[in-house]
C-alpha cells in the first residue's frame, strides 16, 4: 500500500501511538522457516526486550503478527484466522523473501506468491533468512512508523476488506478451515 | 551376514519375486506383482518386519506406470525391505494395507492425494490430508505443471515502480 | 470510618499501583541481568499497561466482561484493607480472615471471567491455578494458624508490631525459621513465580486463564496482577518480616523480598502441576507441622529463644 505523509491524528492518538510504538508484543507465526533467527534476537546477544518487544502466547494479546517465511495455502487460512482475532491497532511484519515474492517457492503449487495481496503488511524484512541484525533494524523501522502514525495496515484492511477478501477467495477457494479437527 | 542370506533365500522362496537386489548394506529390494502385495505384506509382518516406515509412489510417466514402494523394517534383524510393485498409471488401483498395518492409513491418504492412487478397502483414503481444497490434477504427477498452476492461482509481484515506491516511502533519515 | 478513610484508600491504591508497577519494571531488569541481557526500561511495565488499555478489545459475553470488573473491584477493595507501616484505612479490620475472604471475591471473578471466555486453555489454566492454590495453602495456613495461636491475634498490623523493636532477630522468620522458609516457598506459589507457574505457562497452555484477553481486558488484568502481587507480598511481609515501622522501611523491605522472589524465579525451571502439589505436600507441609508442634509444645518462638 502507498504511504501518505499527511498526519491527521489527534493528540490522544499520538499519545496512544507512543505507547504502541514502545511496547510491541508479537505473535510469532513460525510454521515456515526462519523461527531460528528469533531466539538470538530475543536472548542476550541482541535482546529485543530493551526496545519493549516480546513474544506473547496468543493473537488476542499481540500487537504484531510476525510471519516468518513461506506460507502454504493451508497455513494462510490459519494466518487469516489469527489476524482477524487480533485487536486493533494491529500490525503485520512479514519476514523473509518468500513473503515478498514467493522466494525459492515461486513455482510451487502449494505456497502463495506475495502476502500483501491477502493481508495488509506494514513492514517487510527481506533476506533468506534475515539475520538478527536485520530483524532488529526492521523493528526499529516499525517503531518509527508507528510513532509517526504511518503503520496503518489495519485501517487499510478495514477500508478495503472486499478487495482483500476477493483475493483470498480467488487463491484459496474458501477461507473457512475444514479439517478433521474442525468437523 | 548369514541371517541376511537366510532372509533373502526365505523371501525368495516365499514371495517368488520378479526381481530382487540389495541396494545397500542390510537393505533388500523386492519387486513383486501388484496382486501379490497384500499377501507379501502379511507374510513379511509375520516374518518380523513389524514396522511400516513409509508407503510412497514413483511416477514412471514414460512407461505409463506408478510404482508403489512399501518400506518395512525388522527390529529383530535390523533389515530394511523395499517392497515395490508397478501398477497401471491410467487406472491406478491397489488393495489397502490398513488391515495389516493400521498406520498405513495416513500414507495411503497421502499417496491418494498426491498421485491419485485408489486404495480398495480403505474408505478414508479419499479424505483430504494436506491439500485442503484441491481442484486440479494430483500435484506430484509428472504431467502436472506447478508453474502454470502457481501463476494462475497466486498472483506474483510485478517488478516495477510499485516496489521501489514502497521502500522509498519511509526512507527519510 | 470517615471521609479520611476513603481519601486514604484512594491514595493507597494509587501509591500501590505506581510503586508495584515500578518495582515490576525494575525486576524485569533484574531478571534480564541474570540472563546477561540489558533488559527493559524501568518504566516498561507502565508502557505495556497503558498500551493495552489503549487497544480495542474483544468481548466474549457479559460474564467475561463482568468477571474482569468484579476481579479488579474485589482485589482493589482488598488492597485498602492491607495495613502499610501502621497506617490503616479501616482500623481494626486488617484481620487475616477478612483479607482471605475479600481476596476470594477477586479470585472468583478471575475464574468466572476466564471460564466465560469459553476457551479450553482457560479452563485448564483455572483448574491448574486452583490446584496450585490447594497445594501451597495447606502448609501456609498451618504456619499462619501457628502464628495466630502463638500471638493470640489474627490482625496483620498487631502481629507486625509485635515483631518490631527487637532488631532483625525479632522477625517471625527468625523466631520460627521453619515457618519462615515455608512462607517464602508458599509466596513463590502465590505469586505464580517459577517453579510454580504452570498455570500461566505460555508455551504449554497459551498463558492459561489469560488466553482470550486482549486490549483493555488485558490491561485490566495487568493492573489486577500488580495489586494481587502487592497483597500477597504484603501478607508475608507483615506476618514474617515485621512489616515496617516507617513507610520507607516498609517499601525497602518489600522491594528486597519481591526482588529475592524474582531472583529465585529467574534461575528456576518449571514444575508440572502434579510435581508442584507433591512438592508442597512433602517438604513444606512437613516443615509446617514440625514448626506448629514446636510452638505448641515448647513455646519456642513465642518468647525469644536465643
Amino acid at each position: 500500500m502507498v504511504l501518505d505523509e499527511k498526519d491527521n491524528r489527534n493528540v490522544w492518538e499520538k499519545i496512544g501511538d507512543y505507547f504502541s510504538a514502545n511496547s510491541i508484543w508479537m505473535k510469532w507465526y513460525c510454521t515456515g522457516c526462519g523461527a531460528i533467527e528469533l531466539p538470538p534476537t530475543m536472548t542476550s546477544r541482541y535482546d529485543m526486550e530493551r526496545l519493549g518487544m516480546g513474544p506473547m502466547a496468543t493473537p488476542r494479546q499481540a500487537d504484531v503478527l510476525l510471519i516468518t517465511g513461506y506460507l502454504s495455502t493451508k497455513t494462510l487460512r490459519r494466518v487469516i484466522y489469527s489476524y482477524e482475532q487480533m485487536n486493533s491497532p494491529r500490525f503485520i511484519v512479514a519476514f523473509g523473501s518468500c513473503t515478498i515474492n514467493g522466494g525459492i517457492y515461486y513455482d510451487s503449487y502449494a505456497t502463495i506468491g506475495r502476502l500483501d495481496k491477502y493481508l495488509p503488511v506494514d513492514l517487510y524484512i527481506a533476506g533468506c533468512m534475515p539475520r538478527p541484525e536485520v530483524v532488529m533494524n526492521g523493528f526499529n523501522e516499525l517503531i518509527k512508523m508507528i510513532k509517526k502514525g504511518q503503520a496503518k495496515g489495519w485501517k487499510h484492511y478495514q477500508e478495503n476488506y472486499e478487495w482483500y477478501k476477493k483475493n483470498q477467495l480467488d487463491s484459496l477457494g474458501e477461507v473457512i478451515i475444514k479439517d478433521e479437527f474442525h468437523e | 551376514m548369514n541371517s541376511m542370506n537366510n532372509t533373502i533365500n526365505e523371501i525368495k522362496a516365499a514371495l517368488k519375486p520378479l526381481k530382487m537386489e540389495t541396494p545397500a548394506f542390510r537393505q533388500i529390494a523386492v519387486v513383486v506383482k501388484p496382486d501379490t502385495v497384500h499377501n507379501a505384506l502379511s507374510y513379511l509382518k509375520q516374518k518380523g518386519f513389524t514396522q511400516l516406515s513409509i508407503v510412497t509412489c514413483v511416477d514412471w510417466i514414460k512407461e505409463s506406470e506408478f510404482e508403489l514402494v512399501y518400506i518395512l523394517f525388522s527390529w529383530t534383524e535390523g533389515i530394511h525391505i523395499q517392497l515395490r510393485a508397478r501398477i497401471d498409471r491410467d487406472k491406478p488401483v491397489m488393495v489397502t494395507a490398513t488391515d495389516i498395518f493400521p498406520g498405513a492409513q495416513y500414507y495411503e491418504r497421502e499417496v491418494h492425494e498426491f498421485f491419485g492412487v485408489e486404495f480398495t478397502g480403505n474408505e478414508d483414503a479419499a479424505k483430504p490430508l494436506f491439500l485442503e481444497i484441491w481442484d486440479d490434477l494430483p500435484p506430484l504427477r509428472k504431467d502436472f505443471d506447478p508453474q502454470a498452476y502457481s501463476d494462475s492461482k497466486f498472483p506474483m509481484r510485478e517488478r516495477g515502480n510499485e516496489f521501489v515506491s514502497e521502500i522509498g516511502g519511509h526512507d527519510d533519515e | 470510618m470517615n471521609v479520611m478513610s476513603f481519601v486514604y484508600g484512594f491514595l493507597v491504591l494509587l501509591g500501590v499501583f505506581v510503586f508495584q508497577t515500578t518495582l515490576t519494571g525494575l525486576n524485569r531488569k533484574v531478571t534480564a541481568r541474570l540472563q546477561k541481557r540489558y533488559g527493559a526500561r524501568w518504566y516498561q511495565q507502565f508502557l505495556d499497561i497503558f498500551k493495552a488499555l489503549r487497544k480495542d478489545s474483544t468481548s466474549h459475553g457479559w460474564v467475561f466482561d463482568f468477571g474482569v470488573i468484579m476481579a479488579l473491584g474485589g482485589i482493589m477493595a482488598t488492597v485498602i484493607f492491607i495495613p502499610v507501616a501502621g497506617f490503616e484505612a479501616f482500623p481494626g479490620l486488617d484481620n487475616i480472615f477478612v483479607i482471605s475472604y475479600l481476596l476470594a471475591v477477586g479470585m472468583l471473578g478471575m475464574a468466572m471471567s476466564a471460564a466465560g471466555s469459553g476457551n479450553p486453555w482457560a479452563s485448564i489454566g483455572v483448574a491448574r491455578a486452583l490446584t496450585n492454590m490447594l497445594a501451597y495453602d495447606v502448609p501456609l495456613m498451618i504456619v499462619i494458624f501457628t502464628l495466630i495461636f502463638a500471638f493470640d491475634s489474627s490482625s496483620l498490623s498487631e502481629i507486625a508490631a509485635l515483631q518490631q523493636g527487637m532488631g532483625i532477630l525479632g522477625w517471625n522468620a527468625f523466631r520460627m525459621p521453619l515457618g519462615g522458609i515455608v512462607a517464602v516457598i508458599a509466596l513463590l506459589g502465590m505469586l505464580g513465580k517459577k517453579p510454580f507457574d504452570s498455570f500461566i505457562a505460555p508455551t504449554e497452555i497459551a498463558s492459561g486463564p489469560m488466553v482470550e484477553y486482549g486490549g483493555k481486558h488485558l490491561g485490566f488484568m495487568f493492573i489486577l496482577h500488580e495489586f494481587m502481587t502487592f497483597i500477597e507480598v504484603s501478607i508475608i511481609l507483615s506476618l514474617f518480616f515485621g512489616g515496617g515501622a516507617t513507610i520507607w522501611e516498609y517499601m525497602l523491605k518489600y522491594a528486597v523480598l519481591y526482588t529475592f522472589m524474582n531472583i529465585i524465579s529467574g534461575v528456576m525451571p518449571r514444575f508440572k502441576i502434579d510435581q508442584a502439589v507433591k512438592y508442597f505436600y512433602r517438604v513444606p507441609l512437613a516443615m509446617a507441622i514440625v514448626q506448629g508442634l514446636v510452638v505448641i509444645f515448647t513455646g519456642l518462638g513465642v518468647t525469644l529463644w536465643f
